[in-house]
């Protein structure tokens, strides 16, 4: 595996690359608060199968540049990294993985470059924050069907998250979120209850080594969530300019898999979404939604190989 | 000659849009109602214009049997201007067009587009986004200019040509308002309809503008009169924060790089266009780059002794020009 810098959009972005320099890109993007080292599993596969996987750090995490302006971080500016990482190692069409954050900005690199995208497996975020109505506020929406407690609302207010985050401690953040299985929105009241008391252990799941979460609190510590958390800060500012692809489906093979212990899939309308006509009318090409036992959000962690047999199976086909 | 036109306002992409249309009066029993299915033609204008600028072609493309249908542009004339100058990046404005074509034509539906200056920039971008959306494009006076990272427009611009170059000049908010104002809307506009000058438009500050500007042959008191009214109502400010947003737009265009403009397109410049005279440019369309970018460039026709406003100057030929491509689809 090597590592390298490659130029994004303006900014330094870090990848890992494995596999055969002529090898058909898999392009794997990960979500938060993870990094390139989510995939870490199904890399050395596809390298060894003859694909050349290609993993980066989103911008703001990681090895990759995080510029300071919150307005840096549209799904703009992200998937013109993802372009600009493309562009540089070949000419070709690309696969694409992506999970959580880094689905959904699969879902936009799909959007607004089907050019460049062979087919496309996503975990985890279904085809939501689709471009609606401008007048249509998301964030609006989100504070009134989920409260303020919700924590993409309490990722809002610009270092209130950091703040606690940085009080709670890096370690106990990301253990906790690893770790969380409830099936129901991720709710964070103000008294940071959610965290647990500093005494309490959080045990690893059998998937997940004290060496992983090492390498996660190092890069967060070295980074700040701050980055991460900017995602989340442009909601609104993405949907005003999404204006374009109002009504735009996604023109590119799909494969969509979900844990029906994933937070996400108890969000409310997402089942209906997933399993009724809506997804299918939105992405043409999407194969029959595959729902995994047992699973909670950190899929591609949780089931390494079931995950990597998926992909492999899907992107074969091309 | 039927010079009337029909006007509503539609609500698209959040704004309140003014669109100007003429279509085919229908002869005969009116049971078949072909208006619907004719051929639709979407006009993009330009800087200092409005739908106005589209007249002539409309006048003549309806009689052939299109729909026409040519808007004010968010910030111009009888168009909502939105008070954030956020607001203006490309994205804003091909989302307004999106939501156009949709409301009056049909969200499935493809339309022919005609684009000029700020209207061309615009129409490229739309057929970058949107392929899927036009049928074939007639684009007038500013070439495609593809997505460069090493690029970003005004600093590009400032080295390019100084700081009274007037892309430069109209960065700082309200400044460059405050001047058109002490010079007058009407001098304002009759400056930059009028300039046949091949070099870059420089404003350099304390530039007093009192020699008395004749009109061409091309604009009539009452075209500029129109103008003039319109410009007089809903001010400057909103035309000039596209410009203010091409640093913006840039940055937010990342994921169109090398990107190639995939529709159908004629492409039309008059010789004595201050464009045509960018360093490059006849260059860049005569050795093939230009067809590089747009691989489906089909034409390229350079006007003979024709400006930059080279539909109001030469009407007829621009609207044979786009009446003969249209045709071939």
């Amino acid at each position: 595996m090597e590592h390298r810098k490659v130029r994004g959009n303006g900014i330094d972005i870090h990848v890992a690359i494995q596999g055969p320099s002529d090898g058909p890109i898999v392009l794997l993007l990960h979500g938060f608060p993870t990094l390139w080292y989510s995939w870490r599993h199904q890399i050395p596969g596809l390298a060894a199968l003859g694909y050349r996987a290609v993993a980066p750090d989103l911008r703001g995490y990681g090895d990759s540049d995080a510029p300071p302006e919150i307005s840096s971080y549209t799904c703009f500016h992200i998937v013109g990294d993802l372009i600009a990482v493309i562009t540089a190692l070949t000419e070709e069409k690309v696969f694409v993985v992506g999970h959580d954050w880094g689905a959904l900005i699969a879902w936009y690199l799909c959007l607004f470059r089907p050019d460049k995208v062979k087919a496309l497996v996503n975990l985890s975020v279904p085809f939501s924050f689709r471009p609606t109505n401008p007048t249509v506020k998301p964030l609006d929406g989100l504070r009134k069907f989920y409260g303020e407690d919700f924590y993409m609302c309490r990722f809002q207010e610009v270092g209130e998250i950091e703040a606690e985050i940085s009080e709670v401690g890096i370690e106990r953040v990301v253990r906790r979120i690893l770790t969380y299985r409830m099936p129901r929105p991720l709710i964070l009241p103000k008294d940071k209850s959610f965290w647990g008391s500093k005494d309490e252990t959080i045990p690893l799941p059998s998937w997940l080594r004290e060496e992983d979460v090492a390498y996660y609190v190092r890069k967060f510590e070295e980074k700040g969530f701050t980055g991460g958390v900017n995602f989340y800060r442009n909601f609104d500012r993405n949907n005003e300019m999404l204006g374009p692809w109002v009504g735009c489906k996604i023109q590119v093979p799909t494969k969509f898999v979900i844990g029906d212990q994933d937070l996400v899939y108890y969000m409310p309308g997402v089942k209906e979404y997933i399993h009724g006509p809506n997804f299918k009318e939105d992405v043409p090409l999407l194969e029959e939604p595959v729902v995994m036992e047992g699973v909670a959000h950190f899929i591609n962690q949780e089931k390494p190989q079931e995950i990597l047999r998926l992909i492999v199976d899907f992107i074969f086909k091309f | 000659m039927d010079l009337t036109f029909s006007h509503r306002f539609v609500k698209v992409n959040g704004i309140n849009m003014h669109i100007a249309e003429k279509s085919p009066s229908v002869a005969g029993n009116g049971a078949f109602d072909g208006a619907l299915r004719r051929p639709v033609i979407l006009f993009l204008h330009g800087f200092p214009e409005l739908w106005y600028t589209w007249r002539h072609q409309m006048v003549a493309l309806s009689s052939l049997g299109y729909r026409t249908i040519a808007p004010d542009l968010r910030g111009y004339g009888d168009t909502e201007a939105p008070e954030s100058v956020d607001a203006y990046t490309s994205l804003h404005v091909v989302g307004d067009l999106i939501g156009l074509i949709d409301a009056v034509v049909g969200d499935r539906e493809k339309v022919f587009v005609v684009g000029h200056d700020w209207g061309a920039i615009i129409a490229w971008n739309l057929c970058l986004l949107r392929p899927d959306r036009v049928k074939a494009l007639v684009n007038m006076s500013v070439v495609f200019d593809p997505w460069n990272p090493k690029r970003k427009p005004i600093s590009t611009y400032r080295s390019f040509y100084g700081d009274d170059y007037y892309i430069c000049r109209i960065q700082e908010y309200g400044e460059i308002e405050a001047e058109f104002a002490k010079v007058g809307t009407e001098r304002v506009l009759l400056e930059l309809l009028t300039y046949r000058n091949p070099g870059p438009i420089l404003l350099p500050r304390g530039k007093s503008y009192d020699d008395p500007v004749s009109l061409p042959s091309w604009l009539t008191e009452y075209d500029v009169k129109y103008y003039v009214s319109k410009y007089e109502k809903s001010g400057f400010t909103g035309p000039l924060n596209y410009y203010r947003n091409m640093d913006r737009t840039w940055e937010l265009m990342g994921p169109l790089s090398k990107a190639q403009v995939k529709v159908p397109v004629k492409f039309i410049i008059g010789d004595q266009d201050l464009t045509y005279h960018i360093p490059g440019t006849k260059k860049y369309i005569q050795e093939g780059r230009f067809k590089s970018h747009v691989p489906l460039l089909d034409e390229v026709v350079v006007m003979k002794g024709v400006g930059h406003f080279l539909h109001e100057e030469s009407p007829d030929e621009i609207s044979k020009h786009i009446h003969d491509y249209f045709l071939t689809f």
